[in-house]
């Protein structure tokens, strides 16, 4: 990487991305690049208030379509403003091809990590193009059709897990009893887990997540009436459990243990909690994890001998999940894949990073303001050789009150601006 | 599991064409209930013998009582998903019973009317209806994933020994050949229904155009003609209907209501009656469409073309096809269908004989398809994903807030 990057990581106003992008807002400051963040989510009440206005279809349809048009807006003048090196897009991002076109005007790259099955959703194959680098978690026939669809900078990027969240925990007796069970599975009520799961109804399944509601058989199996799992609760779930079940979605229950090909997110969590997962086979999971990290099944019958199997292994299961985490953390964490991605667009987006005129900041700096500086940019998650500009916006993004050190920065960088010379 | 509602307040042929939907969720395991039309009540007996009915006069004025009491049974069902099918503002106003949450379709939300992506894609592709290609059927059957196998919702097309049915008209006298167009397409017709007796169908206000067609029929043939115009109850209809050799007739609810029993259809669409949307479901079945530079139309505008798509239906080239005579191309302004599956439901392929002759022709036929497969991948159907991509159909079927902002998805939708 020739230098810390300024990247505007753009969060979907809902679903099932937003962790992901939390996690790469994570794993890029973490790299010493100066992350900001469009919180779509907080134009999330604006979107609720447009239903409740009680006008005609056409124009509740013509209010959304100005409402994502006023977001995607804001992420313009938010990039207009941090000038990023890149900006980053998770699926579902409010980022209208009209702003896309007005970034790649710009100048300023953009990339979405489309962290969906591609045969759930079709807008992609209008969006892709508009974007200058496309990543997803499937391969062929995908990354064809993106070059098809006139997207050149196709780019499988896998799922994976955050070490700082996803990490195992010594719980008390009471989140134990809480949260444990011999055999649990976290998720929601895919048709095939429905009609899996009644198989399972004898080893004291604990179903935990939403989208359950309407099966009677299952329902004294799920946890808290089906209520939505926070991330902090998952994390204490897979912990507390002896055997975690991780089956696949699909949207047809004919066929229990689908063997299609992404990865979801959970394996890799599971795997970096050191917690012990059975999980079915996928097409892309043997280039993850090794057949010793991962213990899993390909059918409903193999399904039940392994949970018998391992509900008597401790030692086994133990041995196991630690052999998984030690794989997630050497090659399935967020740091590595946003490495990846960096690197790919490196790669493949000519002159891309442009250089910047930024000075160091420790070069420009007094030399008796340096010594607390280096420890500000330490605070502030910058490398040492990040660029004055990168920390006065650090900075100015801080709540609160300021140090005097801190406030001399910023004066410094308006007297700067004012007088456009060095100050000596 | 809980029941499931499916509110089909419109007409008998709407009726008749909700059957894919009901079957995807029976073969799901549920138990289906239908609010219909109380003048429908018995035809959705014959239709659904599984179906809880339930009625409300729609189509006439309602009784407050009995009004009551059926929205107090359906409130009472504790319905596990409701599918209302139209937008419309009494199917509407019944979706206010039930918590917003199990209602797919359309409903109205805190007096807010709303409506699934699904429906809002289906808009978009009506806009242009002449390159829109998804059978009604098809549309409303999309409201509950995964579809059912297309070719189990009716019979295959087969002759039943009962002669030749002739279905006067439609609702809309535009979409139907009159009495003079008409008469010599039946007799050309007779041979494919072994020459054996013809049934005129109807409504009583049909009546005196059955009487015209019968004037204008040789005499010879009068013997052979039974008019049962206005003479029919569902179940009579239903059983007469379900022993013909064939049916004559333009888009109406008899032609669904044929292709249930699998009786085969000759169809006749004209005017704003367009195949690829409302054609009769099932395999086997033919349709004589007119096209024309203004196919389809809409029915409520005045015509400015002197009807000229009817005048297709009275070319001898036309009638010698329809009667099964010769391999001749069909006259200008009119393509020869027959119904078909892929791997979205039914699909109107032309014939030997009326293979699309225009380039302009070729070229829709083309983007139907391509239509088709974008909407089938659209719903997870995994042939549609051999076709390439198509930037500019999901630019133009999905929008926006469609996926940007959280709304029911019937791909994801658990049932």
């Amino acid at each position: 990487m020739s230098r810390p990057l300024r990247i505007l990581v753009v969060l979907p106003l809902y679903g099932g991305s937003l962790p992901v992008g939390r996690s790469c807002q994570r794993a890029l400051a973490s790299l010493g690049h100066v992350v900001e963040t469009f919180e779509a989510p907080e134009f999330y009440g604006a979107f609720s208030a447009l239903k409740g206005l009680r006008v005609t279809t056409e124009r509740l349809d013509y209010l959304e379509h100005a409402f994502l048009q006023v977001v995607a807006q804001a992420i313009l003048s938010k990039a207009e403003t941090f000038q990023p090196d890149l900006v980053l897009a998770m699926a579902q991002a409010p980022l209208t091809k009209q702003v896309l076109k007005r970034l790649r005007q710009a100048g300023i790259p953009s990339v979405m990590w489309f962290v969906e099955d591609f045969r759930l959703f079709t807008y992609w194959e209008a969006y892709a193009a508009h974007y200058d680098a496309f990543a997803v978690i499937q391969k062929e026939p995908l990354l064809s059709k993106l070059a098809e669809s006139g997207q050149p900078n196709g780019l499988y990027l896998p799922l994976a897990a955050d070490p700082e969240f996803h990490k195992p925990l010594e719980l008390s007796p009471v989140e134990k009893r809480q949260f444990g069970a011999e055999l649990a599975f976290l998720g929601a009520g895919y048709p095939n887990r429905r009609v899996a799961f009644k198989e399972l109804m004898r080893f004291g399944l604990k179903i935990w997540g939403s989208d359950w509601e309407g099966d009677e058989i299952l329902a004294p199996l799920v946890q808290r009436g089906g209520a939505r799992i926070s991330s902090e609760e998952s994390v204490k779930i897979f912990n507390s459990t002896a055997v975690n079940l991780n089956l696949h979605s699909s949207v047809s229950a004919k066929e229990l243990v689908s063997g299609g090909d992404f990865v979801n997110p959970r394996t890799f969590e599971l795997a970096m909690c050191g917690a012990f997962q059975l999980v079915d086979r996928r097409q892309l999971l043997p280039e993850m994890f090794g057949p010793d990290e991962l213990a899993t099944f390909g059918s409903m019958e193999e399904l039940l001998e392994k949970i018998q199997h391992f509900l008597a292994a401790p030692q086994e299961r133990a041995e196991y999940a630690q052999r998984a985490r030690a794989r997630a953390l050497t090659g399935h964490t967020y740091q590595a894949r946003m490495r990846t991605l960096i690197t790919f667009l490196e790669e493949r987006l000519e002159g891309w990073p442009r250089p910047r005129q930024d000075e160091d900041a420790m070069a420009l700096l007094p030399e008796e303001y340096r010594e607390e500086a280096a420890k500000l940019l330490t605070g502030l998650g910058l490398t040492p050789d990040a660029a004055f500009s990168d920390l006065v916006w650090a900075l100015r993004a801080r709540a609160g009150k300021l140090t005097p050190v801190e406030t001399a920065i910023l004066f410094l960088d308006e007297w700067r601006k004012q007088y456009g010379v060095k100050q000596e | 599991m809980k029941p499931v509602l499916v509110v089909q307040l419109a007409r008998f042929g709407d009726l008749v064409q909700t059957k894919r939907l009901v079957l995807g969720l029976t073969r799901a395991g549920r138990e289906v209930h239908l609010l219909v039309d109380a003048s429908l009540m018995s035809l959705a007996g014959v239709l659904y013998p599984d179906a809880v009915v339930h009625t409300v006069n729609a189509h006439s004025a309602p009784d407050p009582t009995r009004l009551l009491e059926s929205l107090s049974e359906l409130a009472a069902a504790g319905f596990g998903r409701v599918y209302n099918l139209n937008f419309a503002g009494l199917s509407m106003a019944v979706s206010n019973l039930f918590d917003p949450d199990t209602v797919r379709g359309y409903c109205l939300e805190a007096g807010q009317p709303m409506r699934d992506p699904w429906a809002a894609m289906a808009m978009r592709w009506t806009k242009n209806r002449r390159l829109g290609a998804v059978n009604l059927a098809d549309f409303w059957a999309g409201f509950s994933l995964p579809m059912a196998d297309a070719s189990a919702v009716n019979p295959d097309a087969a002759p039943r020994g009962g002669g030749l049915g002739v279905a006067m008209a439609g609702r809309h006298a535009r979409r139907s050949l009159p009495p003079e167009v008409l008469a010599p397409v039946v007799q050309a017709m007779l041979p494919l229904a072994g020459d054996a007796r013809v049934t005129l169908f109807g409504t009583a206000s049909e009546r005196p155009a059955a009487r015209e067609l019968m004037s204008r029929l040789p005499a010879r043939l009068l013997d052979r003609v039974v008019d049962l115009t206005g003479r029919t109850g569902w179940r009579e209809l239903a059983d007469t209907v379900a022993g013909l050799d064939r049916l004559l007739t333009p888009d109406t609810g008899i032609m669904h209501l044929a292709a249930h029993f699998g009786v085969p259809v000759s169809a006749v669409f004209l005017s704003s009656a367009w195949c690829h949307e409302t054609g009769p479901y099932g395999r086997g079945h033919t349709v004589w469409q007119a096209v024309q530079e203004c196919s389809p139309c809409l029915e409520s505008a005045p015509c400015p073309c002197g009807s000229a798509c009817l005048d297709v239906f009275r070319q001898r080239e036309f009638l010698r096809l329809a009667g099964g005579k010769g391999q001749g191309e069909p006259p200008a302004g009119l393509v020869g269908y027959r119904t078909d599956f892929d791997a979205l439901g039914v699909v109107c392929e032309p014939f030997a004989g009326a293979v699309p002759r225009e380039q302009t022709e070729q070229a829709e036929q083309a983007e139907r398809s391509r239509v088709r497969a974008f909407v089938a991948r659209h719903l997870g159907i995994e042939a549609g994903s051999a076709a390439p991509p198509a930037p500019d159909l999901a630019e133009r079927l999905v929008e926006e807030p469609d996926f940007m902002l959280e709304k029911h998805q019937a791909l994801l939708e658990i049932i």
